[in-house]
């Protein structure tokens, strides 16, 4: 009998929960057309810079006024495809190549009202929040462990003695393979990169993976001793006292940017949006400039002790299509 | 009727739209040039064949064991209290968000893996490619496999095996007979079911795939990777497709060996000792082996930072639950699961009824055969990409409407099968019966049919709801801000990195989807009492 009732309560409970929050949510989008709406932030930023963005917004007045939700890159950069300007967002940061093939697609993005005095040139609807880097990852009880030497270069991940116990991630999924092909093709040329290409991809064998925190990842669990992905997450992780430590590979920190860009919704669009976006330019770079310490902005310097060795400036990004011819080589 | 609108609407148009997208052009005109694109490319039928290997492989495992678990738990005279730990835990796994099955398996099995470590020494075989996939779709898929064969076994009349035995027929002829003949159709279907949802899953091959390529990953990397494009991914979406045509008309086949009863009789079963003992340690085998793989994830939580800082802490919980927007996602999730549960159980059972208990002419059972079959084709993220693409922009956008109903499609070919099964071993005649006596057929399912497959319809309703809870892949494209559920905020968390607040979030589920197994388990059994039975029982009491 007791069970019985426990259990008919529990039931009555949830369904009560269910209605509760069924209710919660139309109050929520019953008022969501109204002015006071918040502004819906979608970023596929990590969590060192959505902190700074938040800070600054925080800190400017707009606390309580926005909300931001995480996405993975391929997941967002779907949502930005597919969606267009129906998306839910009335802000997003993205990596620039995203924002600039969603606005060749879809134009959906507004210019931007504010100055955007940045070093290099972007597109009007887009101003950088970071620049990510790429570095050499290791896990330094493995290396030990397995008596590797410590590569200098990207070069050196083709040697034999690496074979087994290397990640990097794919081309064809991940911008931060990106990375690693554009030093590659900078200081060896075309021709010798795809072979020097061919022969890590031989050593990383079973670890070339989608996800550009992969080979960050499998460092962490030991079950790579050295990894091929983004510089200030190997920097965290190292303040962190894990065992990872990172090398700067003399070919170049080559950088992928990721920018601001605001929805343009017609008359639908929230003003606010436009807003935020200014203030993060505005009052977040000093803070996400600790973690992603490349300046992006005239004016800016890169004295910082989180700063990489080799720096290389953006100008130099590939063109999508180049990426395209080299990742179907690989394919073949 | 309203099935079929329901159907057409949300699952015929965004497969048709996806459809559209596979034939387009660059110019916008109808073309196969995308389909050629597709198979120029080497690796792509190489893909396609390991899918098709592996996925077998794992099903044929899955059903396996299925089977030995739903054996043990009903031709074995064990006690009561082992053969329910069993059925509980054969089905733990789904009780799991899949994201994290593969890290399961690389922090159990990998170098610094917790079994690795325990052992004492690595795997004396390669983790990443066959094995890894193997494990990962085997334990994926086992559950659904048992809860199809175990389900199909309870109705089967346990009599037929004393005739069979009184007959004289040989002990393997008996088990033929009385037992395997009679779940040939399930047992088909169960491994159907396993095969298409090792074929469509792309997270375990992500992590322990290696370099075993498989057509879920292709397809992943058509649809988001570094270059999207829509249009090939569509078209392999429609390649992957194509074997569900084969398994309807195989299940078609199988159909003649579903055998109906007029009556369910529990004979009592023969002492056995040896039997008793040789199923229950072949099922404690299969259950310790797919659960040791998730030991890891009850530990690593409570550790500093696993598998590098190994000391008792309880940080991650603590940041977790001081999240605040932890108890507005967790509602999301509840209403999301329960209603996706209510929703998809009329559906199925809707469903079940048209094909197992009606008289509609034959091709209007064929339909809802292919609806079943092609939504268990469909891979979760394609029913995503496709849904943005129907929906974006009209009022079902980001809503939690728009998520049920991805639900309901998503799961619907499991229960559907359990309902029908349940639901065609009834005896045929008690339509006509009570037609005869004056009742209408509505009334009969009502008054009848409706009560003898409670216990499936619960059922139906876990299913519903735990899947509802762990899944991803589609809704990942359509939660918005004011909808997100704990998997998408799994999935967030795992793309910061933050495993060990992975691990926390997913406990959450699992412990959710545990009571809310026991409550459902509870009001299955739950039979309402007449007032003379109530009296009968207070007088029992008084005396």
């Amino acid at each position: 009998m007791l069970k019985r009732r426990i259990m008919s309560m529990g039931l009555a409970v949830m369904l009560a929960a269910t209605a509760m929050t069924g209710c919660g949510n139309s109050a929520k989008s019953g008022s969501s057309d109204s002015a006071d709406k918040k502004v819906v932030i979608y970023s596929n930023a990590d969590d060192e810079a959505i902190t700074a963005m938040q800070n600054a917004l925080d800190n400017n007045g707009y606390k309580g006024k926005y909300s931001f939700e995480g996405f993975g890159t391929s997941e967002l950069g779907g949502k930005l495809l597919a969606e267009g300007k129906n998306i839910e967002a009335d802000m997003v940061t993205m990596s620039t190549f995203y924002l600039d093939s969603a606005q060749k697609q879809n134009n959906m993005f507004k210019k931007l009202d504010f100055e955007v005095n940045t070093i290099d040139k972007f597109g009007d609807y887009a101003a950088p929040i970071t620049s990510q880097e790429g570095a050499i990852i290791l896990n330094t009880d493995l290396m030990k462990e397995l008596k590797l030497t410590t590569p200098t270069c990207l070069k050196d991940l083709t040697k034999s003695e690496y074979k087994g116990h290397l990640s990097i991630t794919d081309v064809k999924s991940s911008s931060t393979a990106w990375l690693l092909m554009q030093a590659l093709i900078s200081e060896y040329g075309e021709k010798e990169a795809q072979n020097i290409l061919k022969q890590i991809y031989i050593n990383a064998g079973d670890h070339i993976e989608d996800s550009g925190s992969a080979p960050l990842k499998l460092c962490r669990a030991g079950e790579v001793a050295i990894g091929f992905g983004l510089r200030h997450q190997a920097v965290a992780d190292k303040e962190d006292g894990q065992p990872i430590d990172f090398v700067d590979p003399t070919e170049g920190n080559f950088s992928l940017t990721e920018s601001v860009a605001v929805i343009d919704k017609g008359d639908k669009s929230n003003p606010e949006a436009m807003k935020m976006a200014q203030c993060i330019i505005e009052n977040g770079r000093k803070e996400l400039q600790q973690s992603y310490p490349n300046p992006l902005y005239k004016g800016e310097s890169s004295d910082n002790k989180n700063k990489s060795k080799y720096p290389r400036p953006s100008q130099s990004r590939l063109p999508l299509n180049c990426m395209r011819s080299i990742s179907s080589y690989l394919m073949r | 009727m309203i099935l079929t609108v329901f159907f057409v609407l949300f699952l015929g148009l965004p497969v048709i739209r996806l459809l559209c997208r596979s034939f387009s052009g660059e110019d916008g005109g109808v073309t196969l040039s995308v389909y050629q694109s597709v198979f120029q490319q080497k690796k792509f039928g190489q893909a396609l064949g390991n899918s098709f290997l592996i996925a077998a492989l794992a099903a044929g495992l899955a059903t396996i064991v299925a089977f030995i678990l739903a054996y043990t738990c009903y031709y074995t005279n064990l006690p009561k209290r082992f053969k329910n730990i069993i059925r509980l835990a054969a089905m733990l796994p789904m009780f799991l968000p899949t994201i994290t099955y593969g890290f399961a398996i690389i922090y159990s099995f990998g170098h610094q893996g917790l079994i690795t470590k325990t052992l004492g020494h690595t795997l004396p075989f390669e983790l990443y490619g066959i094995f890894g996939l193997l494990v990962g779709y085997s334990v994926y898929t086992i559950p659904v496999a048992f809860l199809l064969v175990s389900n199909t076994m309870q109705y089967i009349d346990k009599k037929v095996m004393i005739v069979s035995k009184v007959m004289g027929d040989k002990a393997h002829a008996t088990f033929w007979i009385a037992i395997v003949r009679p779940l040939l159709g399930t047992l088909c279907g169960a491994f159907i079911q396993a095969f298409f949802l090792s074929f469509t899953d792309f997270g375990i091959p992500a992590s322990v795939g290696g370099r075993f390529e498989v057509v879920a990953s292709v397809l992943y990397d058509q649809m988001l990777g570094g270059i999207p494009n829509f249009g090939k991914g569509a078209a392999v979406a429609m390649i992957m497709l194509l074997p569900s045509i084969v398994s309807i008309c195989l299940l078609q086949y199988l159909e003649r060996f579903n055998i109906r009863y007029k009556k369910i009789s529990d004979a009592e079963l023969s002492q056995n000792v040896v039997r008793d003992v040789v199923w229950s340690i072949l099922s404690v085998i299969a259950l310790v082996l797919m659960l040791c793989i998730f030991v890891v994830i009850f530990v690593a939580p409570f550790v500093t930072d696993w598998p590098n800082k190994i000391s008792f802490s309880m940080e991650h919980f603590v940041s977790v639950f001081t999240d605040s927007d932890l108890l507005s996602i967790y509602g999301n999730t509840l209403a999301m699961a329960v209603l996706s549960a209510a929703a998809g159980t009329l559906a199925a059972y809707g469903a079940a009824l048209v094909t197992a208990r009606s008289r509609m002419p034959k091709w209007c059972k064929g339909v809802v055969e292919g609806i079943a079959m092609v939504t268990n084709t469909i891979p979760g993220m394609v029913l995503g990409v496709a849904y943005m693409f129907v929906f974006s922009g009209t009022s079902l956008q980001n809503t939690m409407g728009l998520l049920i109903i991805c639900n309901v499609i998503h799961y619907f070919s499991s229960p559907y099968l359990m309902m029908k099964n349940s639901l065609s071993k009834l005896n045929e005649s008690w339509e006509t019966t009570a037609g005869l006596m004056g009742d209408s057929w509505i009334k009969t399912i009502i008054r009848i049919v409706t009560p003898n497959v409670k216990e499936s319809l619960w059922s139906v309703f876990g299913y519903y709801f735990t899947n509802s809870c762990v899944t991803v892949s589609a809704i990942i494209f359509l939660v918005g801000s004011r909808t997100m559920v704990l998997t998408t905020k799994i999935k967030q968390l795992q793309y910061l990195n933050k495993f060990n607040e992975v691990f926390v979030l997913s406990l959450l589920i699992f412990f959710t989807n545990l009571i809310a197994k026991a409550l459902f388990a509870g009001l299955a059994k739950y039979k309402p009492m007449r007032v003379t039975q109530k009296l009968f029982q207070k007088k029992e009491t008084l005396c």
